[in-house]
């Protein structure tokens, strides 16, 4: 069963007279429970995909389906309960907030909508092995410790899908493959969908399915 | 609650920017509510200077006063009335005799004609609710010595020359002196005396005087001098007789909330509380060195100083204080007055008031508040007119620039923020929420600033106190002023006087609740402000700004 489908998805950029082609005729389907990894050089378009994909941006043409939901006909109120409910967010530089502790950086996506959402963030980190670390700023953290963080941030709200874009591009090997083994489980123990946008070529350790894009197409499967 | 848990650790945690925002909505606070307790607190003292009516229980003053634009146009009768009653008459004879000392007072009404007292009696009883009666006269005040005017003639020590032609005598009369000197020598002979010997030389003389003709004995004639005028110049008669002048009222004793002074505006002293007494303005008091208790010599009586008054009614002071009937009577004008202050039955429509009581009497002059307020002028009013022309212009850059400062500062903070937001609305943060916290952060930001700025004002303003800071108004007065310049023409003598009166007024800034709860509201509606443009910028960040950067 397919959770994301993108038929002939084109973004475009306009840079004076110039058209940056970001994204040039994508097609792509990510069954749901796949690890999907999108390997691209610098400036392939792999970032601007993840924003199609996880419904950050809408195409210039093309259409993208979110589990069935075409993401160029609902609103942006709807985009956003969507991107709320259905994907969880990882990004290369971690994207905490600086002013928050660890366990409010994790509430931050739940917040208000039940008195056990402090306990809900509390558990979440702990499974990440972060129960030592819950009230510590960012800036306190180490690098792996601010990711783990932003991965318990995105699996807080129990969503399908993870979207991780470079996961591990700030961290170094070990820490990064720690990072990748906690993304490996989470496709496999809790059945969640992964898209990992990244330019580590050791990412074939977890998952056969790659995509290569080069100059916004896809070249190799 | 986390987005109250997510607003005190943004305040917290980003102290800097805080502390700079909430500064700067405290500052132009502060500088609002200053600026608006200072303008209050001027146009406060300016209202007691400007409206001195209201200082004396009056709002409407009726004289028959002329100035000196309208002594021109004025009608027969009352330009004769008016010089009637502005004559100085000094006889010297009636005061003495030569060599005398003389003290004299002329009252002269000056330009605020006098009027019959009954006419109070007279207004119209639905536009008054209470009346006081007044007389304000000049005094010229002359004292000296009689002069004893002699002059002294010398005539005598001419010279006359008189020419008359005797008949020679003739041979026969010569014969008879012979015949008698002859008669003479025998005699003396025969008496054995010398005729050369003195006692023969009388004999001898005598007998021959006998025999002279008669017309040589009785040389009488007639002589008429001619006629002649000696005149001898006088010259100016020396005197040492030495002029002042000074105002002096007349106060109605019946009433004692409404009057040229009041009981409280004395200062030291007493109210009038007995007969022959007096009440010295300060500055008069002041100037002539009189003392409580001593005596002043005024229209040929003694009045014993009781009180020192600081008038309140600027435009209408006096030196001297009397009561009504006793300024009446030395001033020989019984029954008369020349001003009625007036407390009209409705404060609203003083001036429609004042209109309509322009018709008690041929030739009355209302004044009201509006028109003593012209009389004004010094610092105290062109502070206030500087201030009043320019707090609107000042409260308007104050409050933009503040709201600017705040604007750009909040922005500039949204700005760097951005990351942060496009990564609030990628994990699932609705524009209204995000929207919400902004403005919330803000409107908390400008509750500090509005409290900083309510304690930045209070020492502002307390500092300025602190300073002792006083303006001075300068008001012509209409007594001393037209008066004395109309007694002038008449009298060459007068050694000039004040013709303003000056008041200093202290500035006491009053710290009023509703000018700080309106600078206070200045800070919250620019944080409000300042959030709700940071705000709309967030809302319109994209999500994909969570990963700026990276690519």
């Amino acid at each position: 069963m397919k959770i994301i489908k993108a038929k002939n998805v084109k973004k475009y950029f306009f840079q004076g007279a110039r058209v940056v082609k970001a994204i040039d005729g994508v097609n792509l389907e990510v069954e749901r429970g796949d690890f999907l990894a999108v390997l691209g050089q610098s400036g392939s378009g792999k970032s601007t995909l993840l924003q199609l994909l996880g419904g950050l941006d809408r195409p210039s043409s093309g259409e993208v389906f979110i589990d069935d939901v075409n993401i160029n006909k609902i609103s942006e109120a709807k985009l956003t309960d969507l991107r709320r409910n259905k994907i969880g967010f990882v990004f290369q530089n971690f994207n905490l907030i600086p002013t928050l502790t660890a366990a409010q950086n994790v509430e931050a996506v739940i917040a208000k909508r039940s008195s056990q959402d402090r306990k809900k963030s509390l558990a979440a980190l702990k499974q990440l092995g972060l129960e030592e670390r819950v009230n510590h700023l960012p800036n306190l953290l180490s690098g792996g410790e601010q990711q783990r963080v932003a991965m318990a941030r995105a699996l807080i709200n129990e969503p399908d899908i993870i979207l991780a874009d470079e996961p591990t591009g700030n961290l170094d090997s070990k820490t990064g493959e720690e990072i990748f083994s906690i993304l490996d489980s989470l496709n496999k123990n809790n059945k969640k969908t992964v898209i990992v946008i990244t330019h580590s070529d050791y990412i074939r350790k977890y998952t056969s399915h790659i995509v290569e894009l080069k100059d916004g197409r896809i070249y190799g499967r | 609650m986390f987005y109250l848990r997510y607003l005190g650790a943004e305040l917290i945690r980003r102290f800097g920017k805080t502390l700079t925002i909430s500064l700067g909505l405290a500052m132009a606070s502060s500088v609002i509510i200053v600026i608006i307790s200072v303008s209050q607190s001027l146009s406060t003292a300016q209202d007691k200077v400007l409206n001195p009516l209201q200082n004396v229980g009056t709002d409407i003053m009726v004289t028959r006063s002329v100035d000196n634009e309208s002594m021109v146009s004025l009608d027969e009768t009352s330009r004769n009335e008016l010089m009637q009653d502005n004559r100085i008459g000094l006889n010297l004879a009636n005061l003495g005799n030569p060599g005398e000392t003389f003290s004299y007072d002329t009252f002269l009404p000056g330009s605020l004609m006098t009027f019959d007292q009954k006419e109070i009696d007279n207004l119209n009883k639905s536009l008054v609710a209470k009346a006081a009666a007044g007389l304000i006269m000049q005094v010229i005040h002359q004292e000296g010595t009689i002069p004893d005017v002699t002059t002294e003639v010398t005539t005598g020590g001419e010279t006359f020359e008189v020419n008359q032609k005797i008949e020679p005598m003739t041979d026969e009369e010569r014969a008879a002196q012979d015949s008698a000197r002859k008669k003479v020598e025998e005699e003396l002979k025969v008496k054995g005396i010398d005729p050369r010997s003195p006692e023969g030389m009388e004999s001898m003389r005598k007998a021959m005087d006998e025999a002279m003709p008669e017309r040589f004995k009785n040389q009488s004639f007639r002589f008429t001098a001619p006629e002649r005028t000696y005149t001898q110049h006088v010259g100016p008669i020396e005197t040492n007789i030495s002029s002042n002048s000074l105002t002096v009222a007349g106060v109605d004793m019946s009433k004692t909330d409404i009057g040229l002074i009041l009981p409280d505006h004395i200062t030291s002293g007493t109210w009038f509380n007995g007969d022959n007494q007096i009440i010295a303005n300060k500055s008069y008091a002041d100037k002539q060195n009189y003392v409580l208790g001593g005596t002043i010599n005024l229209g040929g009586k003694n009045w014993t100083l009781v009180g020192i008054v600081e008038p309140k009614l600027y435009t209408n002071t006096a030196d001297l204080y009397l009561p009504l009937t006793d300024l009446q009577a030395i001033a020989e004008r019984d029954g008369k007055i020349n001003i009625m202050l007036i407390k009209s039955t409705n404060a609203q429509s003083v001036e429609d008031t004042s209109k309509k009581l322009e018709d008690a009497f041929i030739g009355a002059v209302v004044t009201n508040s509006k028109d003593t307020a012209q009389e004004v002028s010094g610092s105290l009013v062109n502070v206030a007119n500087l201030t009043n022309k320019f707090i609107g212009v000042t409260s308007v850059i104050v409050i933009s620039a503040a709201f600017i400062i705040v604007s750009l500062l909040t922005i500039l903070s949204v700005n760097k923020r951005i990351r942060e937001i496009g990564t609030l609305k990628a994990i699932g943060w609705g524009n209204a929420i995000i929207i919400r916290q902004i403005i919330a952060e803000n409107l908390v930001l400008g509750v500090i600033g509005a409290v900083l700025g309510l304690g930045l004002a209070a020492g502002a303003i307390a500092l300025l106190n602190h300073f002792d800071i006083s303006l001075s108004a300068t008001i012509a007065s209409a007594s001393q002023n037209q008066g004395f310049s109309f007694a002038r023409r008449f009298f060459l003598g007068g050694n000039g006087t004040n013709t303003t009166v000056s008041t200093q007024v202290p500035l006491k800034i009053i710290y009023s609740n509703m000018v700080f709860l309106l600078g206070s509201l200045v800070a919250v509606i620019g944080s409000i402000f300042a959030g709700t443009l940071a705000a709309i910028k967030a809302s319109k960040m994209k999500p994909q700004e969570a990963l700026r950067n990276i690519e």
